[in-house]
């Protein structure tokens, strides 16, 4: 286990191990958090599974937790990491099962007030219209439109009458990883997604109303839509059994390839290829393929989420709009050009548990928010407070360019189920004015507010680092999990 | 067993055979309940892999999928043939059951299949 004695603070929110603590470290780890935060971390095995990371082929700078950091495998939640092609490795570990776990924020002019008379009705019919739990999805296509999912992703929904095209230019990638080959995804993990298109799915995933209680910042608040008193959706979900099948499928595959490449790990969930041969590139191929099914599955969740407001709200509420903030991804690889001691590299990005966080320079967001930075949406737990932050060109030079991703568990399921009744939660987020609806009471008690971090203080970390500002913080009134 | 982003089981069994079955049955009772009644539905299984690791990995992975798949829980495990790295079985289960902790995936974290005096015994961590 690391100790205090091993770490060393660089900075007020950044601190340091060093590769002078083990003698496989290629490079150091670093970890933003504040002295609360950095003292939890020392309780599980996320510091230790951070150094592991530094042990990687091709790894590069540092490999870098996020304040939310918990102990995941292979990689910790809340782990980011790079690596230099043509040796460097990319690792499933290093982007987790649920490929590209992610959130999509919509937001509304309709003040709470105004909604708070139909807010159990739109519950009801959001919960109704959008399958959630373990079940079926509700999208029914043939196996051969199912492929063009993967590879066209969100631009297929659009194509079939779900969303619009702006929706399409405020996601990550337009909702479409390049490199996806449907191909290279298994049978089995095609035979999962297909039953499973279109739905919530279960476990710490979620559909909430919120209202935005606070702005930090008018001028942004503004471009991305935010006003506060008034009302947002935040869609948080993944790549359901497809996602976690293909993770499957290249862990058991890449355990020969780490033999083939005399590669050693002190990790078996760190399982790796290099990523420019035959088998880090179907990886990737794959990995961008489930990716695009998550961007097609929260497309056409929010596309229901419009239509259950037309049903509740049509004749009853002033005219109003449901507009995209934006969608990221938190469990993701991608290829993105970084500036190392002068020159420009291609590296490979890990981001498992984090949230890509890029500034105002960047000519990869839409227009609108060029000039101004990428929205970086970081949804509490379930019934807690929610953060938007926007980018910095900081980001770049000290995280490639990524942020937290949440509030990070402190307690584990098993200890959450034994010790909160779920029903008893219900009553409880019901008299703080939070309605919840939940296919099922155990799974809602393991999503208790009380087995998370604070997201404020990983929020506070992350800005007081400069790693992205706060624009607007959001509370629920309402909130859906499977 | 305290795991804390995810779930962790820890197993036991007097001899290989058990201690396979045991873990499939563990695994189920992480995620659901159910009432006691006959089978309604049986599969048979047939793997071979790597290592014994890798065999576990891929017993409980292939009943993750028939129980998502076909929406049973499995609750009857009766192995055929058995070696420390081939697995033939059949399995059977029922479709009346009600949700517990929702298991996306089976992981290698820590993985170690330990042989003792007193038989097998491994932890096994679930992605949730």
């Amino acid at each position: 286990m690391i100790e205090k004695k091993d770490i060393k603070r660089l900075d007020k929110y950044l601190y340091e191990i060093p590769t002078s603590h083990r003698d496989d470290m290629r490079v150091s780890a670093r970890i933003y958090a504040d002295e609360e935060l950095l003292q939890a971390t020392l309780s599980d095995r996320s510091l230790e599974q951070l150094v592991n990371t530094t042990t990687l082929p091709g790894v590069v700078k540092y490999t870098l937790a996020m304040p939310d950091i918990h102990q995941g495998y292979g990689f910790p939640i809340g782990g980011v990491a790079a690596t230099k092609p043509p040796d460097g490795v990319i690792s499933p570990g290093g982007i987790g099962y649920d490929i590209n776990c992610g959130v999509r924020v919509l937001a509304s002019n309709i003040e709470r007030e105004e909604l708070a008379p139909y807010v159990e009705d739109l519950l009801l019919t959001m919960y109704r219209l959008v399958p959630t739990g373990l079940g079926k999805g509700g999208i029914k296509i043939s196996k051969g439109e199912f492929n063009k999912v993967l590879e066209r992703g969100a631009a297929w929904a659009v194509g079939q009458g779900y969303g619009t095209r702006q929706d399409l230019e405020r996601t990550e990638e337009q909702g479409c990883l390049a490199g996806a080959d449907a191909a290279r995804v298994s049978q089995r993990a095609k035979d999962r997604g297909h039953k499973q298109l279109g739905s919530l799915g279960s476990g710490n995933h979620f559909l909430e109303i919120d209202e935005i209680v606070e702005v930090f910042d008018q001028e942004v608040a503004e471009v991305f839509g935010l006003q506060q008193g008034c009302i947002a959706i935040q869609i948080h979900c993944g790549s359901r059994g497809l996602g976690h099948q293909v993770c499957s499928d290249y862990v058991k595959l890449l355990q020969k390839a780490v033999r083939k490449y005399g590669i050693q790990l002190p990790d078996r969930e760190l399982v790796c290829a290099p990523f420019d041969s035959r088998e880090g590139q179907d990886y990737f191929a794959a990995m961008a393929a489930s990716a695009n099914f998550a961007w097609t599955n929260r497309h056409v969740i929010a596309h229901w989420v419009r239509r259950a407001f037309e049903e509740v709200l049509t004749g009853k509420i002033r005219s109003w709009e449901l507009t995209q903030v934006y969608d990221v991804a938190h469990n993701i690889g991608k290829v993105e050009q970084y500036t190392i001691d002068g020159k420009r590299h291609k590296l490979v990005i890990h981001r498992k548990g984090a949230t890509r966080a890029f500034g105002p320079s960047s000519k990869e967001l839409p227009k609108v928010y060029q000039g101004l930075g990428q929205p970086v949406l970081v949804p509490g737990s379930m019934g807690t407070t929610s953060y938007i932050l926007v980018g910095t060109d900081e980001a770049l030079d000290l995280t490639f360019g990524s942020s937290c991703h949440g509030a990070g568990r402190t307690m584990s399921r098993t200890k959450a189920k034994k010790t909160i009744w779920g029903e008893d939660l219900q009553r409880e987020l019901k008299e703080q004015g939070i309605a919840v609806k939940a296919g099922s009471m155990a799974g809602l008690a393991e999503e208790a507010p009380a087995a998370y971090k604070d997201v404020e203080r990983v929020v506070n970390v992350v800005a007081g680092a400069g790693i992205a500002h706060k624009v607007a913080r959001l509370d629920p009134i309402g909130v859906i999990k499977g | 067993m305290e795991h804390m982003a995810d779930v962790a089981l820890r197993v036991y069994g007097r001899d290989w055979g058990e201690f396979i079955v045991n873990a499939a049955y563990g695994m189920f009772i992480l995620m659901a309940d159910w009432e006691d009644s006959p089978p309604s539905t049986e599969q048979e299984i047939s793997l071979q892999a790597i290592d014994g690791e890798t065999l576990l990995v891929d017993w409980l992975s292939e009943l993750l999928y028939l129980h998502e798949m076909e929406d049973v829980v499995y609750t009857s495990f009766e192995v055929l043939s058995i070696s420390p790295t081939t697995l033939r079985a059949i399995v059977r289960g029922t479709e009346r059951w009600n949700p517990q902790t929702a298991i996306k995936a089976v992981t290698f974290n820590d993985l170690h299949i330990e042989k003792t005096p007193q038989g097998y015994t491994a932890t096994i961590v679930f992605d949730t």
